[in-house]
Order: C-alpha cells, then sequence, then structure tokens
C-alpha cells in the first residue's frame, strides 16, 4: 500500500498510542508540579517557573531515553514492537515538552532583563573557557535545535524530497541531540542539584541507552559463509509460522525469509517505504506487513497488492537436509519466486 | 554581536517563511507527483521548510531541472 500523502494515517492503534503517551506525560508533570511538594519539607520551595523548568526539562530528558531504547529493544524483543510502531509521534510530543521547558527557561532568566530577551540569552554567559558556571545553556539550545529540526523533517514527505539516506542520516543526529541534553543537565542542573536522585537517574538512563545499543548490535551476527554461492540460513523449522528470519548479507541489504502455511519466501529486508524493518513485522492476510507503518507486500513477488504499486527485491531459496539455503543476489524487485514447500 | 545574530537569524526566518509560502502553494505541485490534490499536510511542512529553506531551494531546482 502506499498512494498519496495519506498512507500513514491516523487509525485506533495510533490513537490509542497517542492518547497513552499524552496521559503519560499529563501524569509526569501533574504528580512532578502539583503532588510532589506537597510531601516536601523544603524551607524554600521552588518557585513557579523553576518548578516548570524541572518537571517538564526531567520529563523531555525521560523521553528522549525512551526514544533512543525503542530501535533496539524491539530487535531484541520482539515484544516492544508495538512501541516503535508509532515513535515519530513520540519526537514530536517530547520537542513540544522540551519547548516548554526552554519556554520556562526564558521567562525565569530574562523576564526583569531590560534587553531583548534573545540578545540577552546570546550575551549573558560567555566564559566558555571554564567548566564551573560553563554556558550549559549553549547545549540545551543545540539539543533543542536538533529536536526542532528532527520534528520539523519528520512528515513523509521530507524523506522522499531528502532522499531516504540523506533523511536517516539527518535523523541519526538525534545521538548528538542527546549528547547535548547530557551535557546540558550535567553542566547544568546537577551543578546546583541538593539531592544525588537526578545524577543517579541520568547515569542509570545513559548507562541504559548504551548497553541496549550493545546488546543489540551484537544480536545482528555477522554473515554466514556462503556455500557455492548459497547461504546457510539455519533449519527450516526454526522459522515460525506467519513471522521471518533476518539474514545478514556481506556489503548488502539482509534478507527477510518468511514462512507461511508450510511455505518459504525470501524478501529484502528493507521495506520499500522508509526502509523500515521488514523481517521484524509478520504475514497478515497473506502478505508480509511491515512493523513500522503497515504497508503489505506479496509473499511470492514481493509486488504490494494492487492499487498499490510498492515493490521488494526477491531471492532465491533451496533445502538441504532441513536447512534453507539462501541465494544472496536479489532479483530484481518485484520478479516471482515459487515459494518452497517445507511442509 | 549578540543582537546581530539575533537579526540575521530573523532575516533567515522571514525569508524562509517567504519561501515556504512558494513551495507550498506552487513549487510542490511541480515536483512532488503524489502531492497535488493533497493540502491538508502542506502546513506540517513549513517549520521544515523556514529552517531549510536554502537546501530545499537547491533540491527544487534540482528536481525542476530533471522533470
Ligand atoms: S511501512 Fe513505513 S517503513 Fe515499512
Amino acid at each position: 500500500m502506499s498512494a498519496r500523502y495519506v498512507p500513514v494515517s491516523w487509525n485506533t492503534s495510533k490513537l490509542v498510542y497517542d492518547a497513552l503517551l499524552l496521559a503519560a506525560i499529563g501524569l509526569y508533570i501533574g504528580v512532578y508540579l502539583w503532588v510532589a511538594p506537597s510531601f516536601q519539607h523544603a524551607t524554600l520551595p521552588l518557585d513557579e517557573y523553576s518548578a516548570r523548568m524541572a518537571a517538564f526539562g526531567t520529563c523531555a530528558f525521560f523521553l528522549l531515553t525512551l526514544i533512543l531504547c525503542i530501535g533496539p529493544a524491539a530487535r531484541l524483543d520482539r515484544r516492544f514492537l508495538p512501541l516503535l510502531y508509532n515513535r515519530r509521534h513520540f519526537g514530536v510530543l517530547t520537542c513540544a515538552v522540551a519547548l516548554t521547558h526552554a519556554n520556562a527557561a526564558f521567562e525565569w532568566y530574562f523576564s526583569y532583563s531590560p534587553l531583548d530577551p534573545y540578545v540577552a540569552l546570546l550575551a549573558g554567559n560567555t566564559s566558555f573557557r571554564q567548566l564551573s558556571g560553563f554556558p550549559f545553556e549553549a547545549f540545551g539550545i543545540f539539543g533543542l535545535g536538533i529536536l526542532l529540526l528532527l520534528a520539523a523533517t519528520s512528515h513523509d514527505f521530507w524523506l522522499a524530497f531528502l532522499t531516504p539516506r540523506l533523511w536517516k542520516a539527518l535523523h541519526m543526529g538525534l545521538y548528538a541531540g542527546y549528547t547535548a541534553v547530557v551535557l546540558h543537565v550535567a553542566l547544568g542542573a546537577l551543578q546546583t542539584a541538593h539531592n544525588p536522585l537526578l545524577a543517579v537517574v541520568m547515569t542509570l538512563s545513559v548507562v541504559l541507552v548504551a548497553s541496549l545499543h550493545v546488546a543489540a548490535s551484537r544480536k545482528s551476527a555477522l554473515p554466514a559463509e556462503p556455500e557455492d554461492g548459497w547461504i546457510p540460513a539455519g533449519p527450516w523449522d526454526s522459522i515460525p509460522d506467519g513471522r521471518a528470519i533476518v539474514v545478514p548479507i556481506a556489503d548488502a541489504e539482509p534478507v527477510a525469509i518468511f514462512r507461511y502455511e508450510g511455505r518459504l519466501s525470501a524478501v529484502t529486508h528493507v521495506c520499500a517505504h522508509q526502509n523500515g524493518p521488514l523481517g521484524e513485522g509478520s504475514v497478515v492476510l497473506g502478505c508480509i506487513t511491515c512493523p513500522w507503518h503497515g504497508f503489505q507486500y506479496r509473499l511470492e513477488d514481493g509486488c504490494a497488492p494492487p492499487p498499490y504499486t510498492e515493490k521488494l527485491a526477491t531471492y532465491r531459496l533451496k533445502l538441504a537436509d532441513g536447512m534453507v539455503l539462501l541465494d544472496p543476489r536479489p532479483n530484481p524487485p518485484g520478479t516471482y519466486v515459487e515459494p518452497l514447500r517445507v511442509a | 554581536m549578540a543582537a546581530t545574530i539575533v537579526h540575521a537569524a530573523m532575516f533567515y526566518g522571514a525569508v524562509g517563511m517567504g519561501v515556504a509560502v512558494l513551495f507550498l502553494l506552487w513549487g510542490i505541485d511541480r515536483i512532488d507527483p503524489t502531492a497535488p490534490g493533497a493540502y491538508a499536510f502542506r502546513p506540517l511542512l513549513i517549520p521544515g521548510l523556514v529552517l531549510l529553506w536554502p537546501f530545499v531551494l537547491l533540491r527544487w531546482a534540482v528536481l525542476e531541472f530533471r522533470h
């Protein structure tokens, strides 16, 4: 499926996803701003702006951490796949939360300055040469800029307009953004924090993001050595019915081998829509269904059912002693390959 | 210095807004075959067009040339 810029339209699961996300953010902010202060015994409670700054700032940091965890977590365990489904809205909401944090900071710092607030922000602290009192705001502005750029280019139009390669490279900028945000907190809020909780939670978050990425990259095993050009992909019965295994190929796109109703078919692992991980999808109503936005392709020829026009490269398979062997040379997209009967 | 940066950013944004209006009313239909007839999504593109307008102009020119 595809066609105009409506394919990734609203559906019930997206609405539920967004509603849950909004509810979780609302709950976090609500507890932080209205419930938590009543349990505090501070002699000097936070003023309104500082409280808003802290609530929205920490919320944005946790949302960003979650966004970065979703990808590798889904690769390690399929049960996280539903979270991946609508990550784009997750990102845009995170940007909105970060903007609210920046706005509160802006009001707090500059409401009494006679200067134009933007000028005051840039000219306020320029002690870039020392660590204590370093203008941590600069990292915040940089991180916010990246979030804004990514949110602003999250629509499908940008993927086509910028080309998928450039778009993906641009969106990898999220890692630079996260690093900037970590530095922003470490050189800012952590320098004045009286309570170690923030430092502990932040360290744990960074460790979580890093270790999930390491674990997920270990999991994508090294490509197997081809035998006479055919690559052993594993025993056919290790493929769950209606699902796929993903076979890495040296210097080429990985291949997804699907099993459905006693037959095997192989197509590229890369979705024709936005390079989504097709092999992590499943067969729905006889069609391979991408886990990202639900584009569908026929098993036997990799074509999207009419009236849609996307096509995937297909691959040849054969069986030897219960082992599936894969010819790693892709057929032109849309080429019919008779599914391999296994049971 | 700081005031100059702020003025430059405002100028950049204003030109970007102009480019965005031109592109959404006219350019997009010429270079993106899936755009004609689809309008609801266009305002969503404004922030990106304003941020990336020099690149948008470049890419618009390249695609225009190719068609
Ligand atoms: S459906 Fe969007 S990437 Fe596959």
